[in-house]
């Protein structure tokens, strides 16, 4: 019992717990700083949870054991689960990104505009005494000065900064320091987003040495929960779907994400821009699935038959190197096979003297990440039935061999009904792994070649690398909330497949 | 020998067929041979030009031939030291030792926290009969339907609102994808483990505790060492496939120097076919080979786990 015995367990237990309260300490703080009360709630609550389970001797022994995976199952996959079907129902996407009350700002911010009489202003950036970043502004028309910073504008006494010859500024007042040369190229991003706010609208400056008044073009009023033009009284209105929308159509920028109900379900069921590719991409992905089973399960079964014969000389041999493409990390293959593919280089054409477009063909891309993912599985096929056959009673074989029966009769009669019984759930678990099966798409052809239809679902993109691109590639921006939609059919779609297997299969019964 | 022992040498098929009959001739086999040549063939030959183009002094992907006209070990160098002047482009370099040092990291740490949390939970559910435990091994099973890869979305989501608060731990960092990949680990390895850790004669335990040993202790002090074996099995399994795991890191890392093998890897070969070969293919072998003589070496152990469920990723 060497190391956890009595007093030295202990020691080990009490250190890792109180690293685990140290470290729930220190992200407590910083969550309490960041104004996260949610958050630390739930840290709170599962620390004092942990103390309670581990300081309560011989109480709660097989909670003891299940905690430390519990934790990051939950965190980093229940939690997930439940934010994903969260997500499947509202619009967040690129211009919906920001919560409303953030849209809201951004929106007044978007809408700030030179008024006809607005005063315009010379302009210095400079640093007051705490370092940060004000603007020095001598108003053009009337003379007076200012000072302007992100909290508002300060009237400086007059002539406390001086001008130069051509209206610039030259002296700053006591206990500002101009910025120039170097660091003032370094600040040009900073400082065409500095906006000084005023009562009437801001202050922005027009590159470095002058500044204009803006106002708000548009008004919003919080009661009726609307934006008006005030050019022409046009007004925007909530349309429940993370957008003020004007009558005419007209979209305010940037929208905010909200919950839109079962939108995007119904999108992928009924909006023919999205349906058609998915339901391309879904067949597709079936027979992509399909086909990488049944077509690497006949060839192994195949190549199984054949090595199963105790005398076979190099049979040892065989095997091993038949093993290679399995063993080898299946990214590093199927990279691979993309350079040995290549419709210019590639040594498969050079070999069959051919110029076949391997990977840029609709079809041939299809045909090629078939061929490649069913050389990848052939060797697990070739593993399980070679397994199997030997596990077959010889007597049985014997015996329909006595009865007459012929070689291709016993395979089909006695020895295939048999291999199915183990192999069987063996193609279940493949068929659901290549379903999602995102490398072999992905490294290999990127889903590509494009389709003619517009839609980001490309001739070879199976759900898994459609979803993908839904949110993360997608030439209009991210669409993550259509995506997390699509990623809960997919899990509907192989949750049933298995479902129904396990069923039949019965093995839910045997939970003990 | 013990149950488990038993369990592995199930696994070992050659053991019935070494009585050995006389020696056979090659020629009433010849079909058997024919075929099982070609295949292996079909097997190894992308294999084979890897290695020749990694040692061929020609670069490119037109310039490779089975076997190569000149052996040079330039294609390393330029690998693993890329010139700065050739390569502009960020991320067309090769950053080839960080990203194996990073893919190495993670895999290390998750395969070891991979078989300690799938140990215990396991162990909690073969050893002890407390309420929920029927509840918990169906919802493992439900969860496990549901892999991390379709949550994708909601993951980066998370993480992205987790940088906020605790930079170290969101986007673009090792320990944030660390984090995640640990999310996966009860669902897939708790139901393998705990099959085998039925296996393990519970009187074993039970004198255990007689003689006054804890659970703890039993746990550590008794089981652990039984189970040794298949740990080792499945650590191994969980450090190939995390390894090979190119979705949640490619959607989590967003930094060159961030980034798994996988992802440099695909970052340097892609739509550079032609330039990047040579080297290219000494990376293959460089990371490939070991990976490749761990799971040989590991393959009976890996069939019994095979014909029990448990597919690589």
């Amino acid at each position: 019992m060497s190391v956890f015995s009595g007093v030295v367990g202990l020691a080990i237990k009490i250190a890792l717990l109180a690293v685990v309260n140290g470290v729930a300490v220190w992200g407590g703080t910083v969550l309490a700083s960041d104004e996260k009360w949610f958050a630390l709630a739930v840290l709170v609550a599962a620390t004092l949870a942990i103390d309670l389970i581990y300081l309560s001797p011989r109480r709660a022994i097989p909670l003891k054991f299940l905690v430390p995976g519990t934790v990051f199952l939950i965190a980093f996959q229940i939690v997930p689960i439940v934010y994903n079907v969260n997500v499947g129902f509202t619009n967040w996407s690129t211009g919906h990104i920001l919560v409303k009350s953030e849209a809201i700002a951004g929106i007044q911010r978007n809408s700030l505009g030179p008024p006809p009489d607005g005063a315009a202003y010379s302009m210095a950036p400079a640093r007051n005494a705490d370092g940060n970043l004000v603007l020095l502004l001598v108003d053009d028309t009337t003379g007076e000065q200012f000072v302007g910073s992100e909290d508002g504008l300060e009237p400086l006494g007059r002539d406390s900064l001086k001008l130069g010859e051509f209206g610039t500024i030259e002296t700053p007042p006591s206990g500002y320091t101009l910025v120039t040369g170097a660091e003032l190229l370094r600040l040009d991003t900073e400082l065409s987003r500095f906006t000084v706010p005023t009562e009437s609208g801001a202050i922005r400056s027009e590159g470095t040495e002058a500044a204009l008044e803006l106002a708000p073009t548009l008004r919003y009023d919080r009661v009726r929960d609307t934006f008006t033009r005030i050019e022409d009284g046009t007004t925007f209105r909530d349309n429940s779907k993370g957008a003020f929308v004007a009558a005419g159509g007209e979209e305010l920028e940037p929208g905010w994400r909200t919950n839109i109900g079962l939108a995007n379900f119904s999108a992928v069921l009924t909006d023919p821009l999205i349906r058609e590719p998915f339901l391309r991409v879904f067949l597709w992905t079936l027979v992509f699935a399909a086909s990488i089973v049944l077509v690497s399960f006949a060839l192994g079964l195949f190549l199984a038959i054949v090595l199963n014969k105790p005398t076979l000389r190099f049979r040892r041999g065989y095997q091993v190197v038949l093993i290679v493409p399995y063993a080898l990390p299946a990214f590093l293959a199927v990279l691979v096979w993309g350079g040995l593919l290549n419709d210019d280089f590639g040594v498969v054409n050079n070999a069959l003297h051919t110029n076949i477009p391997w990977l840029f063909d609709p079809w041939w891309a299809r045909v090629s990440v078939i061929a490649v993912s069913v050389w990848l599985t052939v060797p697990y096929f070739l593993l399980v039935s070679l397994g199997a056959l030997q596990s077959i009673p010889s007597e049985l074989v014997e015996a329909a061999r006595v009865d007459g029966g012929g070689p291709f009769a016993i395979l089909r009669r006695v020895t295939l009904p048999l291999l199915l019984v183990v192999v069987a759930p063996l193609m279940i678990a493949s068929f659901a792994l290549n379903f999602n099966n995102f490398v072999n798409i992905y490294l290999l052809t990127a889903g590509g070649p494009p389709s003619d239809d517009q839609s980001v679902a490309g001739a070879t993109d199976i759900l898994i690398t459609y979803t993908y691109k839904l949110a993360f590639e997608a030439g209009k921006g991210n669409d993550f909330g259509l995506a997390c939609a699509v990623s809960i059919f997919i899990f509907m779609i192989v949750a049933s497949i298995s479902g129904a297997a396990f069923w039949k299969t019965g093995s839910l019964e045997n939970v003990r | 020998m013990t149950t488990h022992e038993q369990a592995f040498e199930r696994a070992e098929p050659q053991a019935v067929e070494r009585r050995g009959l006389h020696r056979p001739s090659l020629s009433g086999d010849w079909w058997r041979h024919l075929i099982a040549l070609a295949a292996c063939f079909i097997a190894v030959f992308p294999v084979l030009y890897v290695a020749s183009a990694a040692f061929n002094a020609d670069q490119s992907l037109g310039g490779t031939n089975l076997i190569p006209r000149s052996l040079s070990l330039e294609n390393f160098r330029e690998l693993l030291s890329p010139d700065p002047a050739k390569s502009q482009l960020q991320s067309s370099t090769s950053h080839y030792l960080r990203w194996l040092g990073n893919s190495l990291i993670v895999a290390l740490t998750t395969s070891v926290l991979t078989v300690l949390l799938g140990a215990l939970a396991a162990y909690a559910f073969s050893r002890f009969r407390f309420r929920g435990r029927r509840l918990g091994l169906l919802s493992l099973l439900l969860i496990q339907m549901f892999p991390q890869l379709l949550a994708l979305v909601a993951i980066y989501l998370i993480l992205l609102r987790t940088g906020d608060v605790f930079p170290f731990m969101g986007l673009d960092t090792r320990t944030g994808l660390i984090l995640v990949y640990l999310g996966g680990v009860m669902g897939v390895n708790t139901w393998l483990l705990k099959g085998f850790f039925d296996t393990i004669p519970s009187e074993l335990d039970e004198s255990a505790r007689v003689d006054g040993a804890t659970p703890a202790q039993v746990f550590w002090g008794v089981v652990l060492p039984l189970a040794l074996p298949i740990l080792s099995v499945i650590g191994i399994l969980s450090f190939v496939g995390t390894f090979n795991e190119y979705v949640l890191a490619s959607a989590l890392l967003q930094s060159n120097e961030n980034f798994t093998l996988p992802l440099g890897l695909r970052g340097y070969i892609d739509k550079q076919y032609t330039e990047h070969w040579g080297p290219f293919a000494a990376g293959v072998l460089l990371a490939g080979v070991p990976i490749m003589v761990i799971f040989m070496s590991l393959q009976r152990f890996i069939v019994s786990g095979l014909t029990q469920g448990s597919v690589k990723g």
